[in-house]
C-alpha cells in the first residue's frame, strides 16, 4: 500500500508540474487569475473525491440518475444555443451561454468528476466559431438592432474569458471531436483509484506528517491536517508546491500577490470559507516581513468571523479557538515590533508591509483590534446562548472564557502603551461584563482555574505550531498566555471602571455604570450600589438608551432588590422590584426567556430579535427567589397598610401586583397546601393579616429557594424579625379599637420581641399618628385614645383631599397651557403640602423633592438629588408612595427608596393624574418599545 | 476622645494658614501629644513663607538654638522675593495711598483701567503684581495688609478667575484676622459667584463649596449666634448634596447647628433622613443621637448619646462654646418626643432619661410648663408628669385641609384672567 502510494505520488509529480507552469501563466495575467486558480483547485480536489463515491456501488447508481438529468439539461440547453444561432439571436444566446456555465457547475457536483463533460466544451467550441463568425461578418453586425449587439459584445468578453479555462480542452476536441472523451474518462478512474489510496494513506500518515512536510518535497501530506482540513487541503497542496519547494525563491511579492489574490476572493461565489481561511493560515506561514504576516493574520481572523455567515448561528468553537490564537499571534507581533502601528484610519501605501524588520519608521498596517475582539466576544456569547446549558459542551465552552480574557486582557494593555484609550476602555468594558455577574466564589474558582489550566494548554499550542513548515518569520510568544486576576472581583471592577469613567463614551460609562452596580449589590454593598444609581441619573435616561443596555438595567435593578432583601432593607428591596413585576414580563425583562402575551402574537422577526437578546444561562438571576423577594417585600409592606386602611382598601395600595394576587387567592373556594412561591407567600399573607406570625414565618421558611442565599441563616432570622415587627404593627392596627390599654409585657410575650424592638415600634406608629395611643410610663402600658374618625369624618377626609388633588390638576393643566411663570411652582409646592398632610408626615420629603425638581442642572455633582430631579410629576407621584413608606415603615427611611421609584414612576405618575391609573408596565423600560415601533 | 476629632478631615478642605488656629486648638486641649502637633506645624510652614515662624518652632520643638540650613536659605529667598515683588507693584501701591488719587477711581473698571494706563502708567502687570504681592503678603502671614491690597486688586482686575481667587484669599485673611463681619460679606459674595458661574466641570464646583462651607465653619461657630445662617447656607439642595457626596463629616456641624437652633423646625425633619441616609458613611454621637431620638425612639440610647455629645463637643474647636446650649437643647429634644407619645411619665424616670437629677428636672419641667412649652401637669404625690391629651379637632384640621383651596383657586382664576386678556390683545 505504502509503495503504491509513493509510486503514485511521484507519477503524479510530473503531471502536475506541468500543470503548475500553467497556473503560474494565469497568475501573471493578474486579474483574472484568482478564479480560475480556485476553480483549478477544486478541480483537482473534486477528481480525487470523485472516485471515493464512485467506489460504492449503491452511491453510483444514485448519483448516475442525477447526473443524467443534469447531462440532459444541459443538452436542451446546447440545443437551444443551437437554435438562437439559427436565428442570430446573440441576447438569448448570451442567456443560454449563462445558463449552461451555471449547469456546468451543477453537473460538476452531482458527478463530482473533474473533467469538464464533452457536451460543454462542443458547446464552448460552437459558440466561439459562431461568434468568430459573427464577428467577421462586419455588415451583419452593423445591422444588428443594439441589443443585440450589446450581447454580442459582452458575449464575446465572456466567451474569451471562459474559454481560457479550457483552452486545453478546446483543442484536443478541435483536433479529436467527441472520442477524447471517453478515453479521458478511463485516464481519469486509474488516476482516481489511485487517488483515494493516497487519502486512506493520508489518515495513517498523519503522524508521520511533520517528518515528511520537513523534507518538503511532498505536498500531498498536508492534506492530513485533519478534520475538515483534510477535504479542503489540495489547494493547499498547490500553495505549497508554489512555495515551499523553494524558499529562498519566496519573495515578498510572491506572497503579496497570492495573499491579495486570495483576499479578492472572499465572499464571491464559489469561495469555500474554509478554503480561505486555510490559504490564508498557510500564507502567514510564508510571509516575509512581521508586518506582512501582521496583514496576513487579520484576513484570517476576518475570514473566520465569515465561516459562520447567519445572524443566529455561531462560530464553530474550535474556529473560534483557532481565531483567538490568531488574535495573540498578532499581538505577539505587535508587541515584538513596536513600529508597527495598526490602524483602521488610514489606508497604508501598497507596499507598507514590504518594509523588512529592521525598518527605521513606523509601519502602518490597516486592522482594528477592538472591532476584532468585540467580534469575538459576540461569538462567545452567541455560542452560549445557543449550546444547552444543560450539558458538558456549555461547561467546557464557559472555560474559554478565559481565553478570550487573556486577549481583553493584551489588546488593552497594548491600547493603553499605544495612547488609545478610548478604544481600550471599550475593551475594558467586555472584560467587565464578563466579569460583573460573578460572585465572588465563582471568580475565585475562575482564579484558580486559570492558574492550573495554562500548562497543558500552551503545550497544545506549541505542537500545532511546530507543524507545518516552518515560517519565515517566527513570532515568539511575547504576550502573556495567562490571564492575570486581582485578589478579589472588587479590585478587577474598580480598575477597569476608573478607566472606563475617564475616557469611555456614554454609552460604555452607562453599561459600566450598570455592571458596577450590579457588582455592588452582589456584594451586599447596597449603599454603594444605591449612591451609584443616582448619582449616575441612569434611571432618568435609561429609556432613551438600546435595548440591551435596557435590558442590563433591569437586571441591575433585580440584584439591587435582591441586596436590598438581603441587608434587611425591605421598602427598598419593594421598590426595585415591584416595577419589574407591575407588567408581569419579568422574563422579557431580564432577558431569562420568551413570555408569551395572550393579547398579542409577536411575528417571528421578533421573536428572533428577542431570542438574540437572551442572557447566557449562567448569567441568569434565578426567578424563584426574586419572585419570593418580591412577593414578601410587598407582603411586609402591604399587610400592614390594610390593616391601617380598612375603610377604603382601594385607596392606598403599596403593590397592585400582590393585591390582585391576594384577591385571587382570597375567592378560591378551597385553599389547598401551597405549592409554588406564590401560594407560599399567599399563605403567609394569610396568617400574618390574623396576626400569626409563627405560622406566617414556617410557611416562608419552608420554601427551598433560601438555600440559594449565602448567608441563609442571617437572611431568615431578619426576616423573622421584620415577620414579628409587621404582626405586631397589624395586631395594633386590627384591634386597637377594641382595648382600652395593652401592657408592654403582653405585646412582648405575644410576639417574641424585644423589649426595646416593641417599644421602638409602638412609639414610631405613635409619633407617625398610625396608632392614636400613648403610653403609660409607670405601668408601661399602651394606652388607647378614642379618635377613630366616624364614617362621616373620614369621607369628608377623602372629600378634601380630592378637592386638593383637583386644584392641583388645574394649576397643572394651567401651566401647561403656558401660564406658568415663576409663581405656580411655589404654589403647587404649597398644594402638594396639603395633599400630603393627610397621607401622613411625608410633606417635608416631598418638598425636598420638588426643590430637587426645579434645581434641575447641577450636573453630575447633583448627586442625591436624583428622584426629585425627574420633574415635577415624579414628586407628586412620588409623593404618595412616600407618604405611606413613612405610614408604613415609621422611620421615614429616607426618600431614595422611593426615588427609584420617582425616576421610574414619572411617566406613570404624570398619567395616572389625569386619567385611570394604567398598567405600571412603563415604568419599567419596556422591551417591546423597540419592537412596536 | 480622639476618636471623634474631625481635624484630619478638614484640614485638607482649608487654606494653611486656616488650619492654624485649629492646631492651635488642638494644642490647647492636649489632645494629641505636643510634638506631634509641631511637628505638623512645621510641615504646614514649610510651604508658607512664614519662615520666622516655623523657625521658632523648631528651635521649641527640638529645644534648640540651631535652625537648619534649608529654612535659612528660604529666608533669605523670601526676603528677596518680597524686595522684588515690592518693587514691581509699587507704583500701584503709591497710587493707592494716595487718596486723592483714589478719589479719581470710579465704579467703570474699562475706565479705571483706561485712567491708570494714561495718567500713572499703571498697565496690566502692574496689577497683576498688585495680586502676586498681595499673595506673598498673604503667605507671610501678613493678612490685613493682603486683605487690602485684595479689595483692591479686585476693584481693578478683569481676570474673573483671578478675581475669584483674589476673592478666597480676601476671605481667608478675614477670617484669620476675626473680621466676621466683613468675612461674612465676602463669603456670601463668594457663593453668589460659585452659585451663578457655569463652572468648567461640576465636580469643580462641588469642590469650591465644600470649601466655602469648611472656611465658613469658623465664621459661623463665632459670629452667627442662633446659627441661623449656618443652616441657610449648608442646607440648600446642593450644598447638601455637596456635603453628602463628599463631607458627609460636615453634617455634625449641620447637627449642632439645628440643635441649637430651635426655629428651624420645618427643616428639621428633612436633615434626620439626611442623616439617616448618610449613615453607613459617617456617623459621630451627635448624628447619632439624633437617630435615637427621631428614628428610632430609643431613649436609652440617647441619654448615653448625649453624654458622649458632650465628649466631642468639648474636643471640637468651633463648637465647643456652645456646649452648655447644645446640652440644653438636646435635653428639650428628648423630652419633646418622649412627652409626645407618653401620658403618665414617672418623674425619676424623666430625670433620668435627662441627664438630671430630681429636683432639677422638676424645677426645669416645671420652668417648661409656666412657658407653656408643655402642656402637662406634675402629679407630686405619685411623682408622675401627666400629659393633657392632645389631639387635633377633627373638624378644624377639615378647615385647615380646605383653607388653602379657595385662596389658590382665586389665585389660579386671576392668573387665567391676566392671561387671557394678553391673549386678545395678540
Amino acid at each position: 500500500m505504502a509503495s503504491k502510494f509513493w509510486t503514485q505520488a511521484g507519477a503524479s509529480d510530473s503531471d502536475e508540474e506541468e500543470e503548475q507552469s500553467e497556473y503560474e501563466d494565469e497568475i501573471e495575467d493578474g486579474a483574472g487569475g484568482g478564479d480560475p486558480s480556485a476553480a483549478d483547485a477544486k478541480n483537482r480536489y473534486l477528481r480525487a473525491t470523485d472516485t471515493d463515491s464512485d467506489d460504492s456501488d449503491g452511491q453510483k447508481r444514485v448519483v448516475r440518475s442525477a447526473k443524467d438529468k443534469r447531462f440532459d439539461e444541459m443538452a436542451s440547453t446546447l440545443e437551444q444555443i443551437k437554435n438562437a444561432m439559427k436565428i442570430n439571436d446573440w441576447v438569448s444566446l448570451l442567456e443560454s451561454f449563462d445558463k449552461i456555465n451555471k449547469q456546468l457547475e451543477k453537473v460538476m457536483r452531482v458527478t463530482e468528476a473533474v473533467k469538464v463533460p464533452s457536451l460543454y466544451i462542443k458547446a464552448l467550441v460552437m459558440l466561439e466559431d459562431f461568434l468568430n463568425q459573427a464577428m467577421a461578418n462586419k455588415e451583419a453586425k452593423k445591422k444588428m438592432s443594439s441589443s443585440n449587439a450589446k450581447a454580442l459584445n459582452s458575449m464575446k468578453q465572456k466567451l474569451k474569458k471562459n474559454n481560457k479555462q479550457y483552452e486545453d480542452m478546446i483543442t484536443k476536441y478541435r483536433e479529436k471531436p467527441e472520442s477524447e472523451e471517453e478515453a479521458d474518462e478511463e485516464d481519469d478512474e486509474d488516476d482516481d483509484d489511485d487517488g483515494s489510496d493516497t487519502f486512506a494513506e493520508d489518515v495513517n500518515a498523519m503522524s508521520d506528517e511533520d517528518e515528511e512536510e520537513d523534507d518538503g518535497k511532498d505536498d500531498e501530506e498536508i492534506e492530513g491536517e485533519g478534520g475538515w482540513e483534510k477535504m479542503l487541503s489540495k489547494k493547499e497542496k498547490l500553495m505549497d508546491k508554489q512555495f515551499a519547494k523553494d524558499p529562498s525563491e519566496i519573495t515578498w511579492d510572491v506572497v503579496n500577490k497570492k495573499f491579495k489574490e486570495v483576499v479578492a476572493a472572499r465572499g464571491r461565489k464559489g469561495t469555500g470559507r474554509f478554503e480561505q481561511v486555510e490559504q490564508l493560515s498557510f500564507l502567514t506561514k510564508v510571509a516575509k516581513t512581521p508586518a506582512q504576516k501582521l496583514e496576513i493574520l487579520f484576513s484570517v481572523v476576518s475570514a473566520q468571523f465569515d465561516v459562520n455567515p447567519g445572524l443566529n448561528g455561531y462560530m464553530p468553537i474550535n474556529v473560534w479557538k483557532k481565531c483567538v490564537q490568531n488574535m495573540l499571534v498578532i499581538l505577539d507581533i505587535v508587541f515584538q515590533h513596536r513600529n508597527i502601528v495598526v490602524d483602521d484610519k488610514v489606508e497604508p501605501e501598497e507596499n507598507e508591509t514590504q518594509k523588512g524588520e529592521d525598518h527605521e519608521s513606523i509601519i502602518r498596517v490597516w486592522g482594528n483590534l477592538v472591532a476584532f475582539l468585540e467580534r469575538i466576544d459576540v461569538e462567545f456569547f452567541k455560542s452560549l446562548q445557543s449550546i444547552d446549558p444543560h450539558t458538558h459542551e456549555y461547561v467546557d465552552r464557559l472555560q474559554d472564557e478565559l481565553m478570550f480574557l487573556v486577549l481583553a486582557e493584551n489588546v488593552q494593555e497594548y491600547l493603553e502603551r499605544a495612547g488609545d484609550y478610548k478604544a481600550a476602555s471599550k475593551v475594558a468594558l467586555r472584560r467587565e461584563e464578563l466579569v460583573y455577574y460573578k460572585p465572588p466564589e465563582v471568580f475565585d474558582a475562575m482564579r484558580k482555574l486559570s492558574e492550573q489550566s495554562e500548562g497543558g494548554e500552551t503545550g497544545d499550542e506549541k505542537a500545532e505550531e511546530s507543524r507545518g513548515p516552518p515560517a519565515f518569520v517566527v513570532v515568539p510568544e511575547v504576550v502573556p498566555r495567562k490571564p492575570t486576576f486581582p485578589e478579589n472581583s472588587r479590585t478587577m471592577m474598580d480598575m477597569l471602571v476608573s478607566l472606563i469613567y475617564k475616557y469611555g463614551d456614554d454609552r460604555t460609562k452607562a453599561r459600566a455604570m450598570l455592571c458596577d452596580i450590579y457588582h455592588h449589590a452582589l456584594l451586599d454593598e447596597f449603599s454603594n450600589a444605591r449612591d451609584l444609581l443616582l448619582m449616575s441619573h441612569l434611571q432618568d435616561n435609561i429609556q432613551h438608551l438600546d435595548i440591551s443596555t435596557q435590558i442590563l438595567f433591569n437586571r441591575a435593578m433585580a440584584q439591587l432588590g435582591l441586596c436590598a432583601f438581603r441587608v434587611g432593607l425591605i421598602t427598598e428591596a419593594h421598590g426595585c422590584l415591584s416595577e419589574l413585576y407591575s407588567g408581569g414580563r419579568v422574563k422579557e425583562l431580564l432577558a431569562q426567556g420568551v413570555s408569551q402575551s395572550r393579547y398579542h402574537e409577536k411575528t417571528p422577526e421578533q421573536e428572533r430579535l428577542e431570542r438574540r437578546r437572551q442572557m447566557p444561562y449562567h448569567m441568569h438571576i434565578n426567578l424563584e427567589l426574586l419572585e419570593a423577594v418580591h412577593l414578601i417585600c410587598a407582603m411586609l409592606l402591604e399587610v400592614p397598610n390594610m390593616a391601617a386602611n380598612t375603610h377604603d382598601s382601594r385607596r392606598r395600595l403599596i403593590s397592585k401586583t400582590f393585591r390582585r394576587l391576594l384577591e385571587i387567592s382570597e375567592r378560591q373556594t378551597f385553599t389547598g397546601p401551597p405549592e409554588n412561591v406564590r401560594d407560599h407567600v399567599m399563605a403567609a399573607t394569610r396568617a400574618l393579616t390574623k396576626g400569626d406570625f409563627v405560622k406566617s414565618i414556617e410557611v416562608i421558611e419552608s420554601l427551598d429557594i433560601w438555600r440559594l442565599l449565602k448567608n441563609k441563616e442571617a437572611v431568615l432570622g431578619m426576616l423573622k424579625s421584620k415577620i414579628k415587627e409587621e404582626a405586631l404593627r397589624t395586631y395594633l392596627l386590627t384591634y386597637s379599637l377594641s382595648y382600652n390599654s395593652m401592657s408592654l409585657e403582653q405585646l412582648m410575650t405575644m410576639f417574641d420581641l424585644s423589649r426595646a424592638q416593641t417599644h421602638s415600634v409602638v412609639s414610631k406608629m405613635m409619633i407617625n399618628e398610625e396608632l392614636y395611643a400613648s403610653w403609660d410610663q409607670p405601668t408601661e402600658c399602651v394606652v388607647f385614645h378614642d379618635v377613630e374618625y366616624s364614617r362621616l369624618q373620614s369621607l369628608s377626609f377623602q372629600l378634601t383631599e380630592k378637592l386638593s388633588v383637583l386644584a392641583e390638576s388645574n394649576e397643572r393643566a394651567m401651566e401647561s397651557g403656558g401660564g406658568g411663570g415663576m409663581e405656580l411652582p411655589m404654589r403647587r409646592r404649597d398644594g402638594q403640602d396639603y395633599a400630603n398632610a393627610a397621607a401622613g408626615g411625608g410633606k417635608w420629603q416631598d418638598n425636598y423633592n420638588q426643590q430637587g425638581g426645579r434645581q434641575g442642572g447641577g450636573g453630575r455633582s447633583g448627586g442625591y438629588g436624583g428622584g426629585g430631579r425627574s420633574g415635577q410629576g415624579g414628586g407628586r407621584g412620588g409623593g404618595y408612595n412616600r407618604g405611606s413608606q413613612v405610614r408604613g415603615g415609621g422611620g421615614s427611611r429616607y426618600q431614595d427608596s422611593s426615588a427609584y421609584t420617582g425616576g421610574g414612576s414619572r411617566r406613570t405618575a404624570s398619567s395616572a393624574v389625569r386619567g385611570s391609573p394604567m398598567d405600571g408596565s412603563t415604568r419599567m423600560v419596556s422591551l417591546n418599545r423597540g419592537v412596536h415601533a | 476622645m480622639a476618636t471623634y476629632d474631625l481635624t484630619p478631615r478638614i484640614a485638607p478642605n482649608l487654606d494653611r494658614h486656616l488650619v492654624f488656629p485649629l492646631l492651635e486648638f488642638l494644642q490647647e486641649q492636649q489632645m494629641y501629644p505636643d510634638e506631634e502637633i509641631l511637628k505638623a506645624k512645621i510641615e504646614l510652614l514649610n510651604k508658607t513663607n512664614m519662615v520666622d515662624y516655623a523657625m521658632d518652632i523648631h528651635k521649641s520643638l527640638y529645644r534648640t538654638e540651631d535652625v537648619p540650613q534649608d529654612m535659612i536659605e528660604r529666608r533669605v529667598e523670601v526676603v528677596a522675593r518680597l524686595k522684588s515683588l515690592e518693587e514691581s507693584a509699587a507704583p500701584l501701591v503709591a497710587f493707592l495711598q494716595n487718596p486723592s488719587a483714589v478719589q479719581e477711581l470710579r465704579a467703570d473698571k474699562q475706565y479705571n483701567l483706561q485712567m491708570l494706563n494714561d495718567r500713572y502708567q499703571i498697565g496690566p502687570d502692574q496689577i497683576e503684581a498688585l495680586y502676586q504681592y498681595a499673595k506673598f503678603q498673604f503667605e507671610c502671614g501678613n493678612y490685613s495688609g493682603a486683605a487690602d491690597y485684595l479689595y483692591q486688586y479686585r476693584a481693578l482686575c478683569t481676570n474673573s478667575e483671578r478675581s475669584l481667587s483674589a476673592l478666597w484669599g480676601k476671605l481667608a485673611a478675614e477670617v484669620l484676622m476675626q473680621n466676621w463681619v466683613v468675612a461674612v460679606e465676602e463669603l456670601n459674595r463668594l457663593k453668589e459667584i460659585i452659585d451663578s458661574k457655569s463652572f468648567s466641570s461640576p465636580l469643580n464646583q462641588v469642590q469650591s463649596r465644600i470649601w466655602l462651607m469648611h472656611w465658613s465653619l469658623f465664621i459661623f461657630f463665632n459670629h452667627d449666634n442662633d446659627k441661623t445662617q449656618i443652616i441657610d447656607l449648608f442646607n440648600q439642595d446642593k450644598y447638601l448634596n455637596a456635603i453628602q457626596t463628599s463631607a458627609p463629616h460636615l453634617l455634625r456641624y449641620l447637627a449642632t447647628a439645628f440643635i441649637i437652633n430651635k426655629r428651624r423646625r420645618s427643616q428639621f425633619k428633612d436633615f434626620i433622613r439626611v442623616i439617616q441616609q448618610e449613615q453607613h458613611s459617617y456617623k459621630d454621637p451627635i448624628t447619632e443621637f439624633l437617630a435615637c431620638v427621631f428614628v428610632n425612639y430609643d431613649f436609652d440610647g440617647a441619654q448615653k448619646k448625649m453624654k458622649e455629645c458632650e465628649e466631642v463637643e468639648d474636643g471640637n474647636g468651633s463648637t465647643m462654646p456652645l456646649r452648655d446650649e447644645f446640652l440644653k437643647n438636646a435635653r428639650l429634644f428628648i423630652l419633646e418626643t418622649y412627652c409626645r407619645i407618653h401620658q403618665r411619665i414617672d418623674m425619676g424616670v424623666l430625670a433620668g432619661k435627662l441627664n438630671m437629677d430630681y429636683e432639677d428636672a422638676e424645677r426645669w419641667i416645671v420652668k417648661r410648663i409656666r412657658n407653656s412649652e408643655l402642656d402637662a401637669k406634675i402629679d407630686t404625690e405619685t411623682g408622675t408628669v401627666i400629659m393633657e391629651p392632645n389631639h387635633p379637632n377633627v373638624y378644624e384640621q377639615l378647615i385647615e385641609h380646605t383653607k388653602s383651596l379657595s385662596g389658590r383657586t382665586y389665585k389660579l382664576a386671576s392668573q387665567l384672567m391676566e392671561q387671557s386678556p394678553a391673549q386678545a390683545a395678540r
